[in-house]
């Protein structure tokens, strides 16, 4: 999308919620009514109100969404390589657990981001699992994400 | 009584115990999703075999290290390792980008140490007078409290985005509604999702906001500092003049906060920023890497530790949660809170107190020592960096809970994050809103309560007037500000 349409755009689904989230609290019980959903009632109308002065400000300097855009602005190839790995990393947690996963991920998204030399892919793979596997697991005792697939 | 104290806190396994776990406390701060709470209540049940004064200080070097700990990734490499430390990573990432990673690190290792020094001085000397202060605080205290780390958003505001910070702040606010209803129980806007009962955890979107965003931007730079400097030479730097009124300002604020029970160091490392960014004669240089701001926040935030151990020792109320945990380790020990700590127990609790003071020179040299060392993190190339990174900041989140949808919430946000740069919002404000919205909320609404229905309940009590003046006089000049560049001067028009 437009850099410049960014701002306004999303400042019509923010003023978009703030009339959900107003309309939301006639759900509430009633002895709430008067705390907890005056409070939100409270953000709603906050929310909605600074929307609309923000565009009519944006309308009037034409400059809204003047936000720096770095996303992938420099290297998109591996800015979305990097996004899918996670994605695909963090499904991949819940299914063949933390030491498997990363054993994948690791030496996959450092060839992503543009490393070729096996020796410090592979060094610094091994040694951020043993790393984990002492402070997390043996010291500290943290449990982590376990494979459900075996 | 305080000198029997110090005589038995000079036998080596006290010693031992301060040191290993001052050095541990850093590691554990320093990993985002390991806290120092985490740490304290694991070692419970170790410090039930050691001696009760050995096991008190072990727990509290924990405190002292992981409270600092949390400074380094922060500046390092904007991954935070406690939410406390999000105000260090605003200011210190971009001097480690400037290739000054040394000098920030620096300045955040005296800062906590004046912080956690004053507290621990604080504690000493008037700990039973202090406690009476913090029964004084009701909810609508708190709410306006909450309000108070709020105006921090006016701060964090960029020029001319002073409305898009506004609205990111209330948007955080908005998204910590999510979850159960304080006063009802009842569950809203979950979607039927188990995970979203206790509402959005916000060490995961914090993780995603601010280190997952910070991973993708790298994707396109060989190394975090910027291609014009000197990779080569990580310099040491002297301290910059005229730092001493900011590290004063957020030992006071810290301590202050950290004695009011259940307030944290997150709101007094954002009230100690926004005040310093106020205050000071650099305040274009906030937000590109104000040492001014490292001090301030990193004082703050470390003043709690000596604050929240006022009404944790003479009342029993814990003023966070590490400190609910350090009393889990006292009432072990048969040590009840109370006249009877500082009498009958006088020895061991006042040496815990005074093992604190090592604590923090331990860190102290510590940190100085491997500044220059833990600063050449940013000399590693992001091929491999970001991989790691990744990979910590998901383990992070999972393990605040030990839930794979937390992983989720931090991918989640780190996209929102972006968009939302990309719309010209404030990821500051938005965090700040999502910290501080539960504290909001309660106060608010047990506030109300309260005053029957009455908003006049914020208004009336000693505390709020007080809350209320200072409030006022932080909005008054960014509001002539914003008066002066919006509605005085003609909008120019864009080409």
């Amino acid at each position: 999308m437009n850099k410049r349409l960014v701002g306004p755009a999303l400042l019509a689904g923010f003023l978009l919620l703030a009339v959900l989230l107003h309309r939301s609290t006639a759900g509430y019980p009633a002895f709430v009514q008067g705390s907890t959903a005056s409070y939100v009632r409270f953000l709603a109308w906050s929310l909605g109100i600074l929307c609309v002065a923000d565009l009519v400000f944006s309308l009037r300097r034409r400059t809204a969404g003047a936000g720096e855009d770095e996303t992938g602005g420099r290297n998109p190839r591996r800015f979305w390589s990097l996004l899918v790995l996670l994605a695909a990393y963090s499904w991949a947690l819940g299914i063949f657990g933390f030491f498997a996963s990363s054993l994948v991920f690791l030496p996959l998204t450092m060839a992503a981001m543009g490393s070729r030399r096996p020796l410090p892919i592979a060094g610094t793979t091994v040694g951020i699992l043993i790393f984990v596997y002492i402070v997390f697991v043996q010291l500290l005792e943290v449990s982590l994400p376990e494979a459900t697939l075996f | 009584m305080i000198f029997e104290a110090a005589q038995s806190l000079l036998a080596p396994s006290a010693l031992l115990a301060v040191f290993i776990g001052t050095v541990a406390g850093i590691i554990v701060g320093g990993m985002p999703g390991l806290t120092a709470t985490m740490a304290v209540a694991l070692l419970i049940p170790v410090t039930y075999a050691l001696h009760p004064l050995t096991g008190l200080v072990l727990m509290g070097g924990v405190y002292c290290g992981a409270m600092y700990g949390g400074s380094i990734p922060a500046i390092l490499l904007r991954t935070p390792g406690t939410p406390a430390a999000v105000a260090t990573a605003m200011e210190g990432y971009p001097l480690t980008q400037q290739g000054r990673g040394g000098l920030a690190l620096k300045v955040s290792v005296i800062s906590s140490f004046v912080g956690g020094t004053f507290s621990t001085l604080v504690l000493l000397l008037t700990a039973p007078l202090l406690a009476i202060f913090a029964l004084k605080f009701g909810p609508p205290e708190y709410f306006l409290l909450a309000i108070l780390g709020l105006v921090g958003i006016v701060s964090l505001a960029e020029e001319g985005k002073l409305l898009k910070a506004l609205i990111s702040g209330v948007l955080g606010l908005a998204i910590a509604v999510i979850g159960t209803d304080p006063i009802s129980g009842n569950l809203r806007y979950t979607m039927g999702m188990r995970e979203l009962f206790d509402g959005v955890s916000f060490m995961p979107a914090l993780i995603g906001m601010f280190s997952i965003t910070e991973m993708l931007k790298l994707t396109g730079a060989s190394h975090i500092v910027h291609e014009t400097v000197d990779v080569k030479s990580i310099k040491r730097e002297p301290m910059p003049k005229g730092l001493g009124k900011f590290i004063g300002l957020g030992s006071c604020v810290g301590t202050l906060v950290g004695i009011l029970p259940g307030e944290g160091a997150t709101i007094a490392a954002f009230i100690s920023y926004n005040l310093a960014r106020q205050h000071s004669k650099n305040r274009r240089l906030f937000g590109k890497g104000n040492p001014e701001g490292i001090a301030a926040a990193e004082s703050g935030n470390n003043g709690c530790v000596g604050g929240s151990l006022v009404p944790t020792l003479t009342l029993g109320i814990p003023g966070n949660s590490v400190a609910a945990a350090l009393l889990g380790g006292l009432l072990i020990h048969g040590m009840i809170p109370g006249p009877e700590l500082f009498t009958k127990h006088g020895v061991i609790t006042y040496g815990f107190i005074l093992s604190m003071f090592l604590a923090n020179l331990i860190f102290l040299g510590i940190g100085l020592f491997f500044a220059p060392y833990f600063a050449r993190i940013s000399l590693i190339p992001t091929s491999l960096l970001i991989p790691g990174v990744c990979l910590f900041s998901a383990l992070g989140s999972y393990a605040m809970d030990g839930n794979i949808f937390d992983v989720y919430v931090m991918l989640g946000f780190a996209v929102l994050a972006l968009v939302l740069e990309k719309g010209g919002f404030s990821l500051g404000a938005l965090i700040l809103g999502l910290i501080l919205g539960p504290i909001a909320e309660t106060g608010f609404a047990q506030g109300l309560i309260i005053g029957h229905g009455s908003l006049g309940v914020f208004f009336t009590r000693g505390p709020c007037q007080i809350l209320w003046a200072v409030i006022v006089l932080l909005l008054v000049p960014p509001a002539l500000q914003f008066y002066r560049n919006h509605v005085r001067q003609p909008i120019p028009a864009a080409d």
